[in-house]
């Protein structure tokens, strides 16, 4: 019979204890050996972390469509450049499908050009010039394409090398 | 027959002969089983954490100080293997409705009889020791540990307060007031 005072040590003591299986030991060096051996997993993680890196210094400093549908990464710097030969004009704006055909003033350069830096995704445009009100289509782009109304738009194709 | 001592084992696994480790393996499998088994209370995990102990041990044998025993040693990184287990369950339990940690499973201690008892008074046993093993198993961890490591693993007061790295008179207390809380789930017969 169990004492009353010794009871809870006499369980506890009774605790049951288990055994392992026999393949224990056997389980635990094959896990050793796995992770001894250098393989693709045990890198991958610096795998992983060294193409980022690349990845990330590629789209820093090249114009490499790496990331187009990144808006930060995936803008162009485009310079317009408008010169007159025939006058000197008081004002030159642009407008193009890249600001919702809204014009937007350019900046005097010299006496006969303006220019106007844009940041731009790659893609197509379609643009031209309001010189002192009047629609001029850029006579320096080679592709022009009709606006529907008798005149004439540029064509500004901005790839990754676009400048 | 002569045995090699744990600490000439590990001699000669860190010089180059880490098949030996096995021998420690086999040595000790069965009470950092029973320790991690009593602390997490689910057979395959406690399989699998203590696989994990022994691999980590391996992989940590050069910081293995001779001073100490392996064994103590040993249920040391058992210790952590636990308590990493823990805060992973305390995440998964956080970010789903699963129940608490330490409840999941059924205690195993059901099928276990005393030896030597005519059946009637085995079963009243059995129930009794079942109900003591799940109290067991609701202590909060520093009390349920202290259990296991003194009861399951039949350690010495020196040992417990070496692997919970606390004095003596802590692992004693500890030991008393686990019994107190013990006491107080249990109720009836054993206040």
């Amino acid at each position: 019979m169990v004492e009353r005072k010794e009871k809870l040590d006499y369980y506890l003591e009774r605790l049951p204890k288990f055994t392992v299986s026999r393949s224990f030991a056997p389980s635990v060096m094959a896990r050793i050996r796995e992770r001894q051996r250098p393989s693709y997993r045990r890198y991958k993680r610096l795998v992983v972390a060294l193409g980022a890196a690349v990845l990330f210094v590629l789209m820093l400093t090249t114009n490499l469509p790496l990331t187009p549908r990144l808006e930060f990464f995936g803008y162009r710097t485009v310079k317009l450049v408008f010169c007159s030969t025939v006058r000197n004009p008081k004002t030159v704006a642009v407008a193009g499908d890249f600001s919702d055909w809204e014009s937007i003033p350019m900046e005097r350069v010299d006496e006969n050009c303006y220019a106007l830096t844009l940041r731009l995704r790659p893609g197509k445009y379609e643009y031209g010039f309001l010189v002192d009100g009047q629609w001029v289509p850029d006579p320096f782009s080679p592709r022009t394409v009709s606006d529907g109304f008798g005149g004439m738009n540029s064509i500004l194709v901005v790839d990754g090398d676009t400048e | 027959m002569w045995e090699q001592s744990d600490r000439e084992i590990v001699r000669e696994v860190l010089n180059g002969n880490p098949d030996l480790f096995e021998v420690l393996v086999a040595r000790y499998e069965k009470p950092i089983f029973n320790y991690v088994y009593g602390m997490v209370r689910h057979r395959q995990d406690a399989e699998d954490l203590t696989q994990e102990a022994f691999v980590k041990a391996f992989f940590a044998l050069k910081t293995y100080k001779e001073s100490f025993e392996f064994s103590t040693w040993m249920y040391r990184i058992a210790r952590n293997v636990c308590l990493d287990y823990f805060r992973r369950q305390k995440i998964r339990s956080f970010f789903s409705l699963n129940t608490p940690v330490g409840e999941e499973e059924e205690d195993e201690v059901g099928d276990f009889l005393p030896a030597g008892k005519d059946p009637e008074e085995g079963v009243l046993e059995g129930e009794l020791l079942e109900k003591v093993s799940e109290a067991v198993g609701k202590l909060p961890w520093k009390f349920r540990e202290v259990i296991v490591l003194r009861y399951v693993e039949e350690l010495p007061y020196e040992d417990i307060a070496q692997i919970l790295g606390v004095p003596i008179g802590t692992v004693k207390t500890y030991l008393h007031r686990a019994k107190l809380r013990l006491k107080e789930m249990l109720g009836g017969e054993f206040l």
